[in-house]
């Protein structure tokens, strides 16, 4: 198994000064927007997105180009480009931000001229302290040479374009409660209804919010076609993807393949197997809020649709492994850990629920567990995703709180005697 | 009007209008959905997940939060599904591990809604066996409300009604997740003029008032509804008293008037009817010194005087009477046929108004009804804070605010135009063309206007806010609402048949034109700005009368002095609001010692002299008020006690205010009030009567620097009267326009049609150097 290097081949190949608009331009960079924006039309742009078919690659999945569809008509619009990547497991933007944020910055451009967009916003997660570093350094860069500001590339087009740097939220990655910290507010989820994005968005103007790697992916689709973009991947999970490669593999790190694949050929290929020949005991498909596959279920494909078909998400593309000697309780501690650690306080369920079932686990693996400890962390999932179904019910207003209870639920699925050997069967006096 | 939709709740069609929250669509058809977040008042935020009930939709049945869900036509609702009441369950479950149960020791408990609804839908017991979330309990949060973050459910209420309500975000979350605290900012008290609602909205303990704290417990009050007679808006009410004594005042959602709302003020200005320092027995004075004596012994002494019904007799009435009390006193000067009986109502800025048939009256509700509110009138938030209240709720939906003048800078900030600089002169004139103004062009011709008009400051002409309302009535479709800005002034100027103002007593009163002056519950020697005259003028009379709650300087002058009940929870009769909406006032509590309703008082004394009068009942008081009236339109108790009518009933009677116009001289200073003075029920009420302490003035920044200020404080001297005060920068005021509160203490000794000499504080400027 190869990679395919679409959105990574320029850093790979250019790898001292990948970041630097002079090598950008060496290799063709910024050509694809001026063409497009000189002779290209706005309808053609979106019409080779849509062809493509790629879908957002953020976690939801959902199709680009539809959401740019959704976008309603207004004066003022905005394209707001999520870069608050905090996911634990997923480091792809990282590469995105801080080794080409050049090909960002020219997929924002033609995706302005597409929408009719006159200002755009990438928040960085306040964290990447580097990258964001090298995205202003590139945004300044662009303007200089008249890549931004007015008249870009001589056209009629105008485009602003800030860098916002967060300031350690994980829920900011949320797209609606990313708008709240840009205009100052905390960080916390919108209402969804009324508060949809492409309708009221930013300032409650229209907006869209796109992750780092779909923005990245617009040069090469508008340069090379949807058509050829969609001639990559599978059915419904068209073109290439960075997976974020981690856990206790021997090469961990950030891969450029083709959607289709199995987990375990990837594992075994690129990730150059597990550790100390190790068996996978379980894994994680697409970051911290994904249920977890067992290690007997490598063959799953590494597809939007294979993933959700088999209860889980491909989400951000963060795979982990875990190998047969990890204390999975443990494992799902840290999980939920996080999640409590970054629940924004908003819904009682979440910020109440997430804490307790943190103290529970606690209580389990450090073997102070009790006998009724499963029930009850069984019963507290359910008050915050009631059924424990897939895709997640909610009683909150954003997918965090049900996050926390994708591990406690695989745990107790698929490793429920783990947890029970946990617990002290005698009462000690 | 939108045509009514259809919506299915537990199997049963309920109908609603489109676009309402299906939380109120339940409540309107007596479906009951559990709620701590969310209140009729504020935006929905679907915080708490309390109100989660499940929908049809074409996906399946889904939870959603009913307080941000709107109805649609054929929606399927399940409020009682096991997936409902679970939820339901759970919430209270997750809200109950780390509440701290103090119930036996918190003053919400028997009135909490975390407690009933934990009653109702919450489970029977906990399996929470870690330590609860911990916090200092209780901080103070400002002089009057204190902060149990413990106990603390964080519904947003509080923080939304600042934020959305007042206007003033001073308390806010901070942290995040299950740290999340309700706080203030450092340094930054919670400093708000409608801190309280926070408390009454508050559904746990967690926020409470110092003034209430561990008095009472809810099943032990006793309570009616009234009105507050603290100004003019007439808020709606509810009194709580437990073993005689007022230990409470809540705001009652009066969809016309306050919504629900009071100001800090209305709602804590109360704990002076439990003062020692109360009046409780008549006095005389005899050699200067002041005796007890028998009200019977007054009446005879007085009787003396006006029994020949040839006495000269004039009335200083205050504006905390009820409508029945000044019935009584105009019935009673009717006795005096030949001489020239006249009502001078203790306010500084009561001038003749504008009344007339061609104006439009305006009432509360017309500002969110109308395209442009033009305000020019003394500062609202200070002066009728729920009506400010309500003029930022209509600029919320959308109405346009145009404001005049140097005085009402609170609104500048929510202000589509702020007339200030430049076109309104530091003496209160408007020095530009109003028809070229880029406001009045744009939001005032020709459209639907709401204006609220009055004196800006004692001093202002009357002429200048005539050119504006003439300008008004002619070029718009405009209603007028007269900002007189104390207690019943419109139930007086309702009531009493001559009115005139406290300018119109220092011209006209004297001890040769008046033989017998009865002062009313006024204190215009402490409070007024003509004090100075009217102490020489009371001093000259032989025979003052005064009826009052407390000894203060205006009383210790007078010859007799009569113990009154409060207006607030000591008597019973009627208040009459801003827009001639009059309302009950009731009694909750008795007064002390001797105390008499002024209309008692006036009533017996008629009866001492065999004066023939239809004085003698309250009842009598009310049908006489309104004897004009259709039976129907008639706010007489007999209407009033309707329940259909607790809101009040709106008259449109034509009063007769026949002040004098000031003469040209005015003041070159900018007087006004602040919420806060230094009254004297505000002093002898314990949790705010530091609030009117702070002696201060303002000016900006630069005319600071023109008066050679720098070390934070001065001194202001005028004919051997000296009063230091801090000064405080506010740039919304004009170059040059210097603010100075007269209602804080001896201000308004001051004359301020001469210059005051402002000098910076020596000796602190010194200190100020390290």
């Amino acid at each position: 198994m190869k990679e395919t290097l679409l959105l990574t081949k320029h850093m790979r190949e250019n790898p001292e000064d990948s970041h630097l608009i002079d090598s950008y331009e060496k290799n063709g960079g910024y050509e694809t927007a001026r063409r497009t924006l000189i002779n290209g039309s706005p309808e053609n742009v979106l019409e080779e997105i849509k062809a493509s078919n790629i879908r957002g690659r953020g976690g939801a999945g959902f199709p680009t180009g539809v959401k740019w569809g959704f976008l309603a008509e207004n004066e003022d619009r905005y394209l707001v480009i999520n870069a608050d990547e905090s996911e634990p497991g997923t480091f792809k933007d990282r590469i995105l931000l801080e080794r080409d944020p050049h090909q960002l910055i020219e997929g924002i451009i033609i995706t302005c001229f597409a929408a009719n967009i006159k200002n755009a916003f990438i928040y960085i997660r306040g964290e990447y302290a580097k990258p964001a570093r090298r995205v202003q350094d590139a945004v300044e860069q662009a303007y200089q040479k008249g890549y931004l500001g007015k008249n870009i590339f001589n056209s009629e087009m105008n485009l602003d374009l800030v860098v916002h740097l967060g300031a350690g939220a994980y829920i900011c990655g949320e797209e609606t409660a990313l708008l709240n910290s840009l205009e100052g507010r905390r960080g916390e989820p919108r209402l969804k209804p009324p508060y949809f994005p492409a309708v009221k968005g930013l300032y409650m103007k229209p907006t869209l919010v796109n992750n780092v790697e779909t923005i990245s992916s617009v040069p090469w689709i508008v340069e090379n076609t949807g058509k050829e973009y969609n001639k990559l991947g599978v059915e419904g999970s068209t073109g290439t993807r960075i997976f974020s490669l981690s856990g206790h593999v021997n090469n961990p790190g950030n891969y450029e393949i083709e959607m289709g694949s199995s987990f375990g050929e990837f594992v075994e290929s690129l990730g150059n197997g597990i550790r100390n020949n190790k068996k996978v005991k379980a894994y994680i498909p697409g970051g911290a809020s994904a249920p977890w596959f067992r290690g007997d279920q490598l063959d799953i494909k590494m597809t939007i649709d294979d993933v959700a078909n088999n209860n889980s998400m491909l989400g951000s593309g963060a795979v982990v492994m875990m190998d047969e000697d990890t204390n999975l309780v443990n494992a799902a501690k840290s999980i939920v850990s996080f999640f409590a650690h970054e629940s924004c306080g908003q819904c009682t369920p979440c910020r109440e629920g997430t804490t307790w079932l943190e103290m529970i686990l606690d209580r389990v693996a450090s073997g102070r567990g009790r006998a009724s400890d499963i029930d009850l962390l069984l019963d507290v999932c359910d008050n915050i995703s009631p059924g424990l179904s897939w895709p997640p019910k909610m009683t909150t207003i954003c997918p965090l709180g049900p996050s926390a209870v994708s591990p406690i639920t695989s745990l107790m699925n698929d490793f429920r005697e783990e947890v029970e050997s946990l617990i002290p069967t005698k009462v000690l006096l | 009007m939108s045509e009514n939709i259809k919506i299915n709740v537990n199997g049963n069609q309920i109908e609603s209008t489109p676009n309402k929250l299906l939380i109120e669509a339940c409540e309107d058809s007596g479906i009951h959905i559990p709620r701590f977040c969310w209140h009729k008042r504020l935006d929905p935020v679907g915080m708490c997940r309390m109100c989660l009930v499940e929908i049809e939709t074409p996906r399946g049945k889904m939870l959603v939060p009913s307080c941000t869900t709107e109805v649609t036509d054929e929606m399927v609702v399940d409020t009682e599904s096991e997936v409902v009441k679970k939820a339901q369950e759970g919430v209270l479950e997750f809200l109950l591990i780390n509440h701290p149960l103090d119930c036996p020791i918190c003053d919400k408990a028997g009135e909490c809604p975390l407690q009933d609804q934990t009653m109702a839908y919450g489970p029977g017991e906990s399996r929470f066996v870690e330590e609860k979330r911990h916090f200092e309990k209780p901080i103070s949060i400002s002089e009057i409300i204190l902060l149990d973050r413990e106990r603390c459910i964080l519904c947003a209420r509080c923080t939304r009604f600042s934020d959305e309500i007042s206007g003033d975000p001073l308390i806010e979350f901070i942290q995040r997740g299950n740290k999340t605290e309700v706080n203030t900012f450092p340094n930054e008290p919670f400093k708000s003029y409608f801190s309280g609602n926070t408390v009454q909205i508050c559904p746990v303990g967690a926020l409470t008032s110092t003034s209430y704290r561990f008095k009472a417990r809810p099943w032990d009050l006793k309570s009616v509804r009234s009105t507050c007679n603290g100004c003019p808006v007439g808020c709606s009410t509810e009194l709580n008293s437990s073993q005689n004594k007022m230990l409470r005042i809540l705001g009652v959602d009066n969809d016309s008037v306050n919504q629900g709302w009071l100001c800090d003020k209305g709602r804590y200005n109360f704990e002076y009817l439990n003062s020692e320092f109360r009046l409780k027995n008549p006095l005389k004075k005899i050699d200067n010194e002041l005796k007890e004596t028998s009200v019977k012994e007054i009446y005879t002494e007085l009787s003396e005087l006006i029994s020949d019904r040839n006495t000269n007799i004039n009335f200083l009435i205050g504006t905390n009477s009820t409508n029945e009390d000044y019935v009584a006193f105009n019935e009673f000067a009717k006795n005096f046929p030949t001489t020239n009986q006249t009502f001078y109502l203790n306010d500084d800025y009561l001038y003749a108004g504008f009344f007339e048939q061609d104006i439009n009256r305006a009432t509360i509700d017309d500002l969110n009804n109308s395209e442009a509110i033009v305000i020019w009138a003394e500062d609202l938030k200070e002066n009728l804070p729920v009506l400010y209240l309500r003029v930022r709720q209509a600029v919320k939906n959308g109405v346009k605010l145009i404001v005049f003048g140097h005085s009402n800078s609170t609104l500048e900030d929510i202000a589509d135009f702020y007339y200030s600089e430049d076109i309104v002169s530091e003496n209160f004139e408007i020095i530009k063309d109003i028809s070229k103004l880029k406001g009045i062009k744009e939001h005032v011709k020709d459209k639907n206007v709401t204006a609220i008009i009055g004196k800006s400051t004692p001093y202002q002409l009357d002429e200048y806010l005539d050119k504006l309302v003439s300008y008004l009535v002619e070029n718009s479709n405009s209603k007028i609402m007269n900002a007189f800005s104390s207690g019943n002034t419109f139930g007086a100027i309702n009531n009493l048949d001559n009115v005139k103002n406290l300018r119109d007593f220092t011209k006209n009163v004297s001890s040769e034109n008046t033989d017998l002056l009865f002062i009313v519950g006024s204190d215009p020697i402490g409070r007024s700005v003509f004090s100075n005259e009217i102490h020489r003028i009371i001093e000259d009379i032989d025979n003052v009368v005064c009826l009052d709650l407390f000894l203060h300087e205006t009383s210790e002058l007078c010859n007799y002095i009569i113990p009154t009940s409060s207006t607030l929870g000591e008597k019973e009769g009627t208040f009459t609001n801003i827009e001639f909406r009059t309302s009950r006032i009731d009694k909750l509590v008795p007064s002390p010692g001797q105390s008499l309703s002024d209309w008692e008082f006036i009533s017996g004394l008629s009866n001492f002299c065999n004066f023939i009068n239809n004085i003698d009942s309250l009842d009598g008081l009310n049908e006489l008020a309104y004897q004009d009236f259709d039976n129907q339109d008639s706010p007489s108790f007999k209407n009033l006690d309707k329940p259909s009518n607790f809101d009040g009933i709106i008259n449109d009677y034509q009063p007769n205010v026949s002040t004098m116009p000031n003469e040209t001289i005015t003041s070159q200073y900018f007087v006004g009030k602040k919420l806060y003075g230094d009254n004297i029920t505000i002093r002898y009420s314990d949790s705010i009567s530091l609030l009117g302490a702070k002696q201060f003035i303002e000016a900006s920044e630069s005319t600071i620097e023109k008066l050679n200020l720098s070390s934070g404080e001065c001194t202001l001297k005028q004919n051997g009267h000296q009063v230091s005060a801090n000064y405080v920068v506010n740039n919304k005021l004009a170059d040059g326009v210097i603010f100075i509160p007269q209602n804080r203490r001896n201000f308004n000794r001051f004359d301020f049609s001469e210059t005051i000499e402002i000098s910076p504080n020596q000796s602190k400027e010194a200190l100020n150097v390290n």
